[in-house]
């Protein structure tokens, strides 16, 4: 199947993922800003329904890696297969994978001249050609999935920054995609708007979405995910499940990066 | 804190800051004017200066050596040059035409706002004791002095009494008394009289000069436009009222965009239309490409047709090219390069039928409108004006001002973006472009496009000096604005290309739903100060020996018999008109960042 490098997962903690196909697979991937190497040969697969979370300190290669895999950013060596399509110059097959792939950014990036619900509902009337009735309705049914439904009619900057999040989430999710990213999604919000952002994200991984999630947020690793992957120096360092990797990892970077934070 | 504790301090009421007290005129005048020494004199300083300048200014204006009957007289030539007498309800028309969409918007956009009686009371105070003030310093006759003091009293006493006896809830909307005041205005055409003030164009100019009031001329016409306009904002309450919004303004939009070249083209210049030709060629084209160009968008516009589409959509471009390496009737040209425009962009408007529906239907009706205007600027006119151009004067500064804004708009759009692109060719070709163009003057620009432009032109196409100056100034100004464009495109942050990409955007998705909108609102103080600019910048046509307004006031009344030397009245009268005009777009300006500041915390 594949040839990775790190420690085989143990298997998710509730979910059955023996059978289930891959639907991110990265090989040797590598990329450089200048002279400084941000990726150096990730290699990681991830499968259907599965919850991946990346961890690791600052400057680690953690978003650089997830923003490849939608091509906000391109890699310079290896190759990265988003659910069976190859990420390479090619713009169609650009176009087609980021309409397979949701984003969720750390500053929200919501657009700030349209409704909510415009911004919920614009892609899929233009890039999935849906009528706008059908798509105006989908996106109600959206922001009441998370929670903010009379928000509909108001401007991004009448939000908080948690409901704003949420938004953001529905965004992503009226593309319908397969795979969810979340880069860093908690991490400019207040503490109290925290949690509003990790329950929706909860719920969406109850459901079946496959995702991947770099966050700091430690509960909701061990809580929800599948798979941990360590990142540091552009390199994954540990892969593991929640149990293996918070109770018993097997690095020294890992510990020390645990001994820092809890 | 926990949710919970959130809501629970959220409903705490809330108690009101306390009031800044406001204080009484003597206080006021103590605390912000004769604070302290320094202060008290720098106020008494101000003040002797401002009297004097006011004395100087007032007395220079009603000078009896002023010739204001110059400008009196001459005001229909300072307006439309030569535009015959006997076909000036062509004129009146198109100012109907345009007050009647004016009060209709202003309806439907929820013009104007309420103003409280009282308020309104402080400000008849204070203009009326203002005027007092001046007219003391005027060097008027007595009799003039005290006829202007009664009525600069009575305002400020009418002021006084609103101020003191009307309740504070009372308002008025600030229309009603924009319309009260115009009514005022007009009604003492009627009653009082200014004199009769005529010019006779015809043979030996001669000027007439009567007292009594105003010509019927001026003042029916006057009156009317009044009543249209009151009666257009009526019109509009009823339309908002019935009619769904969106649509509504949409419409007005689209008339707005159709006035100037629909009002200058047909009803100015009264179009000759040759029967013969119109349904011979003209129609037949225009039914060609509807239909040939329809099916192809219909087609181009279906999800399905996929890369097909813009190998299809190239060749037509290609085609629209080659149209000019043979000889062929102009319009069958521009039709073919605004179907390849229409053609390449059909991939991002694909959709439902509905969708396509729409696109199509854009296209019949830009084309519909595009034939219909060459048609009319293609034949005779049958006004008889000097100079083979029927506007002059200052309708000829606004119809440039207009023309030049509204076409360079595109282009400078299409510049920025071209020179912020990624392709290297749109990108240095637009950077070139701009350079170039900045760095050469206005004047030469103009020079070169009225003298040199039509050497180069091919044996029978002939250009108007209007249509020269046009197309010069539009490409001058293009650059100018592209440059405004591209700060406002800056602005729009990383993060928002990004999430624009992440939802599978194409990039002229992006750019026409999040990238443009957000830039333009950036950029729109900068892009009025630019209309302002431009507006005011036509009076460099005089130097190509157009008659624009301050040509006029300029060149043209000071060398009549009677007005010799009377540069001075003229000029002050278009500055203050010139002033009038930039001065409201400065203040839409100020209405638009309110308005679309909407989303904004």
């Amino acid at each position: 199947m594949t040839d990775t490098t790190t420690t085989e997962p143990l298997g998710g903690q509730a979910k059955d993922l023996s059978g289930a196909r891959d639907m991110i697979v990265c090989e040797g991937v590598s990329k450089w800003f200048g002279d400084f190497q941000a990726l150096d040969g990730v290699t990681a697969t991830i499968r259907e329904q599965e919850v991946v979370v990346v961890l690791g300190p600052s400057g680690g290669g953690k978003s650089t890696w997830i923003r490849c895999i939608n091509r906000l950013e391109q890699h310079q060596e290896g190759r990265i297969i988003v659910d069976g399509v190859e990420l390479t110059n090619d713009l169609r097959n650009i176009e087609k994978v980021r309409s397979e792939v949701g984003m969720v950014f750390q500053m929200f990036n919501l657009f700030p001249h349209l409704r909510v619900i415009d911004n919920v509902s614009l892609a899929p009337i233009w890039v999935r050609k849906k009528p706008r009735s059908e798509a105006e309705e989908q996106a109600m049914a959206l922001l009441e999935r998370v929670g903010i439904p009379e928000q509909a009619q108001k401007y991004p900057g009448q939000l908080s920054g948690g409901q704003q999040q949420r938004v953001a989430i529905a965004r992503a999710l009226a593309m319908e995609p397969r795979i969810m990213l979340f880069d860093e999604p908690t991490s400019a919000l207040d503490p109290e708007m925290i949690k509003e952002v990790l329950d929706v994200m909860k719920n969406l991984a109850d459901s079946g979405m496959t995702m991947m999630v770099v966050t700091h947020e430690m509960g909701f690793a061990k809580e929800v995910a599948d798979q941990i992957m360590f990142m540091e120096g552009g390199q994954i360092v540990e892969t593991g499940t929640p149990e293996h990797f918070f109770s018993n990892p097997t690095e020294d970077r890992t510990k020390l990066f645990l001994s820092q934070i809890l | 804190m926990t949710i919970g504790d959130f809501a629970a301090t959220a409903n705490v009421p809330i108690t009101a800051p306390p009031e800044t007290p406001k204080l009484p005129p003597r206080e006021w005048v103590k605390a912000n004017l004769f604070s302290s020494w320094f202060n008290s004199t720098l106020t008494v300083v101000t003040a002797v200066l401002l009297l004097a300048i006011f004395r100087g200014l007032l007395g220079f204006l009603f000078n009896p050596e002023r010739q204001w009957h110059a400008t009196a007289t001459n005001l229909r030539l300072l307006m439309t040059h030569g535009y015959p007498e006997e076909q000036y309800l062509r004129i009146w028309v198109c100012f109907a035409v345009i007050l009647t969409l004016t009060g209709i918007s202003m309806a439907v956009w929820r013009a104007g706002s309420a103003m409280p009686l009282t308020g309104l009371g402080r400000k008849l105070v204070a203009t009326g004791s203002t005027f007092a003030l001046l007219t003391v310093l005027a060097p008027f006759s007595t009799r003039a002095t005290v006829i202007w003091l009664l009525i600069t009293a009575a305002v400020a006493v009418g002021g006084e009494t609103l101020r003191r006896f009307v309740d504070d809830e009372r308002t008025m909307s600030t229309l009603a008394i924009l319309t009260i005041t115009l009514a005022g205005v007009v009604a003492s055409l009627w009653v009082i009289p200014y004199g009769r003030h005529t010019y006779v164009m015809h043979r030996s100019p001669t000027t007439l000069h009567e007292p009594g009031t105003v010509a019927l001329s001026t003042k029916f016409p006057w009156t009317i436009m009044l009543l249209v306009a009151v009666g257009a904002y009526f019109v509009g309450i009823f339309l908002r009222d019935r009619l769904p919004a969106n649509p509504l303004r949409g419409t007005l939009v689209t008339l707005w965009l159709l006035a100037p070249p629909a009002l200058v083209f047909l009803v100015v210049r009264d179009p000759d239309f040759d029967t013969g030709h119109v349904v011979g060629t003209d129609i037949p084209i225009f039914l060609a490409y509807a239909v040939l160009g329809g099916g192809l968008l219909l087609w181009l516009t279906r999800p399905s047709t996929g890369e097909i589409g813009r190998i299809v959509a190239a060749v037509v471009l290609l085609a629209g090219f080659a149209t000019f390496l043979t000889p062929m009737r102009m319009i069958v040209r521009i039709d073919m390069l605004m179907l390849a425009a229409f053609a390449l962009a059909a991939p991002t408007f694909a959709g439902g039928p509905q969708a396509r529906k729409r696109y199509t239907a854009s296209w019949l009706g830009v084309l519909g409108v595009t034939s219909w205007l060459i048609t009319a600027v293609n034949t005779p006119m049958t006004v008889d004006v000097p100079r083979d151009f029927p506007l002059g004067g200052f309708s000829l500064t606004l119809m440039v001002a207009i023309f030049t804004i509204v076409f360079s708009f595109p282009l400078g759009v299409a510049l920025a973006l071209a020179r912020t692109s990624t392709m290297p060719i749109f990108r240095l070709l637009a950077t070139g472009f701009i350079e170039v163009v900045r760095g050469i003057p206005l004047v030469t620009v103009l020079f070169f496009f009225s003298v040199v432009v039509p050497l180069f032109l091919p044996d029978g196409m002939e250009i108007t000096e209007i249509s020269a100056v046009i197309v010069g100034y539009t490409l001058f100004s293009a650059a100018y604005l592209a440059e405004n464009v591209r700060g406002g495109l800056q602005s729009v942050t990383r993060g928002q290309h990004e999430a624009a990409e992440a939802v599978g955007m194409t990039a002229s998705q992006k750019t026409v739903f999040i990238v443009l909108p957000q830039a333009l609102r950036v950029s729109i103080p900068p892009l009025v100060g630019h209309c302002i600019g431009v507006f005011k910048e036509t009076s460099l046509m005089a130097i190509i020996g157009l008659f624009d307004i301050l040509y006029i006031a300029r060149n043209v009344i000071p060398n009549q018999f009677e007005y010799l030397g009377s540069t001075k009245e003229n000029v002050i009268f278009v500055s203050l008109v010139y002033w009038i005009f930039a001065y409201q777009m400065s203040k839409a300006s100020m209405r638009l960042e309110r308005r679309t500041g909407l989303g904004e915390r």
